[in-house]
């Protein structure tokens, strides 16, 4: 298991970061080749994010839920949890936001198998540090 | 050996031009060590009976390299794979632009040697560039030139959020056979 930590700002009123993050169709985007395959219910989706490695790619299909949603203290935590198409690895991640006025705080905790995860550790942790990074940056633009 | 005074015409045909890329960055395991060939270009090379009044020129296609070989990846490279990069290289890194190399200075060292110094245009800027051009007694021709992406604003690839790079440096070589 993988945690991270990781802030954004993007200057806008909690509310409008509350309403934004909880709309799938906006949220899936932000992370890089992520798109919402299906939007299965208002709080869960099917959706599939390509990870391009060099010449090579891999994309992770499966499902993003909202499973946690406190609106009084704009906490929400939601669940990733994805299979590599044609292969045998997992992603699988709980995600929590906690939102203010002007950002928020994202808690990462996710487990990579397979392919991925036979990079090691490090690798992994860089590269979902990186991931995470690029997606806060997108945030911003939400 | 020294090269005989004359105009030699090179090409695809008679020797290669390669460029070798290295991986770098926490998730290198994920890249491939590149060797890359540069499939058209000419180069005329006029030797002087002065050596120093020798001159070389080059032009390459920018949109000719082809992925060769891929080493120390997690996976070998296929022919997609090595489309993809080829597809990279024109897009994002040389964008098609003109490759032209033209010798500013030439002088001889021992053995034949030649030091070559000149200007390159790659990627729309033009930076000096030198190298060392050897021929052996049986007229093979050998000379490689490190270029640093950066000096000539190329931005080096990178991928997987920065952890998988293409090292600044590339190195460039010319080997062959001097046509008779």
């Amino acid at each position: 298991m993988v945690e991270l930590d990781h802030s954004f700002e993007n200057g806008k009123p909690a509310d409008y970061n509350w309403h934004a993050i909880l709309d799938l169709d906006r949220l899936v985007p932000c992370v890089q080749g992520g798109r919402v395959v299906e939007r299965t219910s208002p709080s869960e989706a099917k959706a599939e994010v390509k990870v391009k490695m060099g010449a090579m790619s891999m994309t992770f299909a499966g499902t993003v839920a909202v499973v946690e949603q406190d609106d009084s203290s704009k906490r929400a935590v939601m669940k990733v949890k994805a299979r590599e198409v044609g292969g045998q690895g997992h992603a699988n991640a709980d995600v929590a936001f906690e939102l203010n006025d002007g950002g928020g705080k994202i808690h990462t905790a996710a487990q990579i198998t397979g392919k991925a995860a036979s990079m090691g550790e490090g690798v992994v942790v860089s590269v979902l540090d990186g991931l995470i990074k690029d997606f806060t940056q997108r945030l911003q633009a939400i | 050996m020294a090269i005989p005074p004359g105009r030699y015409t090179l090409g695809p045909d008679d020797a290669t031009l390669t460029v070798r890329t290295r991986k770098a960055g926490a998730a290198s395991k994920a890249g491939h060590n590149l060797r890359i060939e540069v499939t058209e270009w000419r180069a005329t090379l006029d030797v002087a009976d002065d050596p120093a009044r020798t001159a070389m020129e080059l032009t390459a296609d920018a949109r000719s390299l082809k992925v060769r070989e891929g080493t120390g990846g997690a996976k070998s490279l296929d022919d997609d794979d090595k489309a993809n990069i080829e597809q990279t290289i024109d897009d994002e890194v040389l964008e098609g632009a003109a490759i032209q190399f033209r010798s500013r200075r030439v002088a001889p060292g021992p053995n034949g040697t030649l030091t070559i110094e000149g200007d390159l245009e790659l990627a729309g800027a033009t930076r000096p560039v030198a190298f060392e051009l050897t021929s052996g007694d049986d007229r093979r021709l050998r000379g490689s030139a490190r270029i640093k992406q950066t000096d000539w604003g190329i931005k080096p690839y990178s991928a997987l959020f920065g952890t998988l790079k293409v090292v600044d440096e590339v190195d460039v070589e010319i080997e062959g056979t001097l046509p008779a």
